[in-house]
């Protein structure tokens, strides 16, 4: 990450090149960037087309943030960091310190795990053969590595309300830079041979001087001369140096702290150790002198490393806001040492941190290539937590809103990253109105791979009240099911998105269809839609014109009559369904045993007259007397002419009977 | 009595399904997940092993033994004998995968796949193949298409029988005996079929799951048969209702139970202990359903179960929490003895010992 290095486009095809390899860029849904070639148009461009048009395929290019998530072994860290910043949310601001210190180690832990498998990832055969996976892994631990540390030092100076923050600065600098305690670990393990080791003083140099004197006190007792009165002398200045532990009086810590300096100095100068100038070399590291931290510093690889050990020595009872100043010191005296060394990104951001100037970390953060992974969930932590609100404040900076929108980014890039779009629905639901909105634009977005799939993105729209976008997936699917000539599963998914037209058309498309083929579609549908059908006027008609099918089919004809009156008499007839509502009653009317009763059969007639016939006359008049055949395209009404008669006629003789009937029974 | 030590553990993968393999005499320590809506999908075989971190209350921990990589989402695995899984993908296939156990690194092999079984006529392309069902060495699938294909584990090459069973998405399939299968479609209507009739000799048996509000639909996610007594069947709805059939009366719902407040996405009685019933939900809760023994011995004396119990069956049943608070789905459990394990759309697997 360097700040000149600006990322270059180029597109080079045929038609680009032409002009001078110029290109346009429009931003797309999803972060991305739609490139394609482009000429510049001035206000006196002739608009006519360009002389070598159509002799280069016209090439659109897609850019895209590249983006360290998509190592699959990373979803992990997503994933996990998702459930902690959902716990936060939950826990809100007025939670005791404690708990905040806990989601801070959490979130510190999940990104530890999940170094932990990317190392084992590494690993693994299967990605040993893809180098550029590897490179990638590889990346990726660097990164996330610099966060868990910039994260630790973070907690340790604003989170937790120790004032000693000493002993926890030496822990942290010794867990980044592991290898001095390594090469301890082996000269413990060699025992009195260590101390012909070449490197011996120098590791026992370093080991004092990040501040791990108990290691160094046991490899010092392992030594060949370790009974000498030189190394006990030494062995007793270390035992004895005084440590701080929280809630002693500082007063007299101090007072016994100046004494043991005092005397160890004293005996520095009284030559005890004269016979042992490396041994003394040490001792004077702890008693804090310049000269020989001067040489130190020389040889350390990172400003931060041996800040910690000689604060240890120096001011072991540091108050963090006191840091501030011995973190400046150190770093000037640092540059002053090696004119030469220039700070790398993560150096600058701890000695920004240390030096209490968090605007400018926060800045830096946003700037590590994680997507805002570290930002989104410190700024969190940090508003949540209440700790520096007086800092943000003094500073100008409205931290609501800068949480607001960084949790804003992250939701809408989980979002629109294929397969993470449930993680961030819980970033997006912090964001009230823009969130929701958000989520009203991405979740349609979001291609359905399933009717599984489809369910659960309409649970997540109807839960938060998208009602719009649940019933915008159900007209999709619906309309896709018509088009695959998948009726039954269109007209459900249709009286899902509770779309009166959309429902209206499928009922018609099914009654249209019966009526010209006499083939009812999806009957197994029809049958259960049951109190569903109220949704539509016309669903409600094909559901009873069913019902009265069945019962027709199953010879069940008084029921079958009943119904079918109701229907004519309902108002709900569509225009092209009465010929053949109409029709449906002549084999009743014209049965040997009467099944129509006189009344019955006048209804009938009178919608024969009154709704038939004047839509004939309507529909003739538009096209003409020629085309009275093709008003009904219904085989079964291949003549209308000849249908009224025989409807007319059907009528009379049943009324004749049924009032012959009704007239002559035995009641009467 | 011990309580329920609950883990999870992060697989960076959205489970579909997941499923213990079957042991013989012991408690099984092996277990297999599908993933669905990844790059490229998975099915894994895990191993426990003990924790190495002594510092930690975790007992086990799983390790991937092997994986065999998936054409689409895995919608649906369900072990046809000891060693042969059958998983149903969401590109219509079915495949039959082999585990070979082992004292180091078990193995996991595709031994076989189907030709595409389930597609939508008109447009020939692919229909998801939504869950499948075994009994005895037969294996039935069910798809988006509405058809049922019914194929036997020793050669799923050959169809035996396919059934254009619904005109909707079927999303969930049973198998109830050899003969006969119940299917649940979009709609909440359960269609009981023989597995041995064509399409046209269907009997054209259905029932319908009641719904809160008349007017909407209300599907079925999930199915579940007594492991004794198969005429017990339970149904998960979308509305997280349980509605149970006998179904040797079809005349209307044994019991109806209100439970988890979003659909249901798993629900299964105990293999070895039927008093026992789980249920997995879309909002992340894994609840056991378990009979109260002490009104159950008086009551119960006739042998029938207390789901069949209609009203009374919230008096006879006790509810406890395995799993809340997941707050994603969690889409698929299993049981073995006194262990649960479930996995979801948290790409994490939970295992839960010592639940009973």
């Amino acid at each position: 990450m360097n700040d000149n290095t600006v990322s270059t486009f180029e597109l080079g095809d045929a038609l680009a090149t032409r002009f001078g390899n110029t290109l346009t860029g429009v931003f797309v849904p999803g972060s991305k960037i739609a490139l394609s070639a482009y000429r510049h148009v001035k206000w006196n461009s002739r608009d006519v087309p360009s002389e070598t048009a159509g002799q280069d395929p016209v090439l659109i290019y897609l850019a895209q943030e590249t983006t360290l998530f998509d190592e699959p072994v990373l979803r992990s860290l997503l994933a996990e960091s998702n459930i902690t910043f959902a716990t936060l949310q939950e826990l809100g601001q007025r939670a005791p310190r404690a708990e905040y210190l806990r989601i801070s180690h959490m979130y510190r832990s999940v990104v530890r795990a999940s170094l932990e498998r990317l190392e084992h990832a590494k690993k693994s055969p299967e990605v040993q053969m893809d180098e550029e996976r590897q490179q990638r892994i590889s990346e990726t631990v660097i990164v996330f590595y610099a966060a868990e540390c910039l994260w630790h030092l973070f907690e340790i100076l604003y989170m937790q309300q120790s004032q000693l923050i000493v002993p926890q600065l030496l822990d942290w600098a010794r867990f980044y830079a592991p290898q001095i305690e390594d090469r301890a670990t082996d000269f413990l393990l060699m025992a009195e041979e260590a101390s012909e080791n070449d490197d011996y003083w120098n590791v026992l140099k370093s080991l004092v001087m990040v501040g791990a004197l108990d290691v160094t006190r046991a490899i010092l007792r392992q030594n060949r001369k370790a009974s000498q009165p030189a190394f006990k002398a030494a062995e007793l200045i270390l035992a004895s140096m005084p440590v701080y532990k929280e809630g002693f009086p500082l007063k007299k810590f101090n007072s016994q702290w100046e004494h043991w300096h005092v005397d160890a100095e004293r005996k520095i100068r009284a030559n005890t150790f004269g016979s042992e100038p490396e041994l003394e070399q040490i001792l004077q590291l702890v008693t804090g002198s310049n000269e020989h931290w001067d040489a130190g510093i020389k040889e350390s690889n990172e400003w931060y490393e041996f800040l910690p050990g000689y604060l240890l020595y120096t001011k072991p009872t540091c108050k963090p806001f006191e840091l501030k100043i011995a973190a400046a010191n150190w770093l000037n005296r640092w540059t002053l040492l090696r004119p030469n060394s220039q700070l790398n990104n993560m150096s600058r951001m701890i000695s920004q941190l240390m030096e209490h100037d968090l605007r400018l970390f926060i800045y830096d953060t946003q700037r590590i290539n994680d997507t805002n992974w570290l930002t989104t969930h410190m700024i969190d932590l940090i508003y949540h937590s209440g700790e520096l609100k007086g800092y943000f404040e003094q500073n100008n900076i409205d931290l609501p809103a800068l949480r607001h929108s960084m949790i804003y980014e992250y939701g809408s890039y989980l979002m629109s990253t294929r397969s993470l779009w449930q993680l961030g629905i819980d970033y997006l639901d912090c964001c009230k109105q823009e969130g929701k909105a958000a989520m009203e634009l991405l979740l349609p977005r979001i291609s359905l791979r399933s009717d599984r799939h489809a369910l659960k993105l309409m649970s997540v729209a109807r839960k938060r009240g998208l009602i719009d976008v649940e019933q915008e997936i159900c007209k999709v699917l619906s309309r896709q099911s018509f088009d695959d000539e998948r009726y039954g599963n269109a007209l459900e998914w249709g009286i899902r998105s509770k779309d009166v037209l959309l429902v209206t058309g499928i009922a018609d498309f099914i009654l249209k269809n019966y009526s010209q083929t006499g083939n009812m579609l999806c009957p197994d549908v029809i049958v259960h839609i049951k109190s569903r059908m109220f949704i539509s006027p016309r669903l409600v008609f094909l559901s009873k014109y069913f019902e009265f099918y069945e019962l027709y089919r199953n010879r069940d004809f008084l029921a079958a009559v009943e119904l079918l009156v109701n229907l004519l008499n309902s108002k709900i007839t569509p225009d092209y369904f009465w010929p053949s509502l109409l029709i449906d009653t002549v084999p009743l009317l014209e049965s040997k045993d009467p099944k129509i009763f006189s009344n019955e059969t006048v209804a009938i007639l009178h919608h024969l007259e009154t709704e038939l016939v004047p839509i004939i006359e309507r529909n003739t008049d538009k096209l003409g007397n020629k085309n009275a055949e093709t008003v009904f395209k219904d085989y079964r009404a291949e003549n209308i002419d000849e249908i009224l008669n025989i409807l007319r006629l059907a009528c009379a003789r049943n009324l004749a009977r049924s009032l012959v009937i009704e007239n002559t029974s035995p009641e009467s | 009595m011990s309580f329920p030590t609950v883990s999870s553990h992060f697989v960076s993968e959205k489970i579909s399904s997941v499923r213990w393999l079957p042991e013989q005499l012991q408690q099984s320590d092996r277990f297999v997940t599908g993933s669905w809506d990844m790059d490229q999908n998975f099915v894994r075989l895990y191993r426990l092993q003990s924790n190495q971190y002594a510092d930690t209350n975790v007992d086990f921990v799983p390790r991937c033994n092997d994986k065999v990589a998936i054409e689409g989402d895995v919608t649906a695995m369900e072990f046809a004998d000891k060693n042969t899984l059958a998983v149903s993908c969401a590109d219509g296939h079915l495949s039959l995968l082999n585990m070979q156990r082992a004292v180091e690194e078990d193995q996991l092999q595709r031994t076989a796949r189907s030709e595409r079984l389930h597609y939508f006529k008109r447009t020939n392309k692919s229909s998801p193949c939504t869950d499948l069902s075994v009994y005895g060495g037969d294996i039935a699938t069910v798809g988006e298409d509405g058809c049922v294909n019914i194929m036997n584990a020793s050669n799923i090459k050959q169809v035996k029988r396919t059934i254009e069973a619904d005109s909707m998405s079927l999303l969930s399939v049973c198998y109830i005996s050899q003969q006969q299968l119940v299917t649940a479609n979009r709609m909440g209507v359960i269609r009981i079929l023989d597995a041995r009739a064509s399409t046209a000799a269907q009997e054209k048996i259905s029932i319908m799951v009641g719904s809160k509000d008349e007017k909407s639909s209300n599907y079925v996610s999930a199915l579940g048969t007594h492991p004794m007594q198969h005429h017990i069947l339970l149904c998960g709805t979308e509305e997280g209702t349980i509605t149970v059939w006998d179904l040797r009366n079809l005349q209307f719902p044994a019991s109806y139970l209100s439970a988890h407040e979003s659909a249901i996405t798993d629900i299964a009685f105990h293999r070895n202990d039927p008093s026992k019933v789980f249920t997995a939900a879309e909002e992340g809760e894994v609840w056991m359903w378990s009979e109260n023994k002490g009104i159950g011995d008086r009551n119960l004396h006739d042998g029938k179960s207390a789901w069949l119990s209609g009203d009374r069956l919230r008096s006879l049943v006790n509810v406890d929490g395995v799993l809340t608070r997941i707050r994603k789905a969690i889409n698929s459990f299993d049981m073995n003895g006194p262990r649960l394990i479930c996995g979801g759309d948290t790409e994490a697997v939970y295992l839960v010992d010592n639940i009973f």
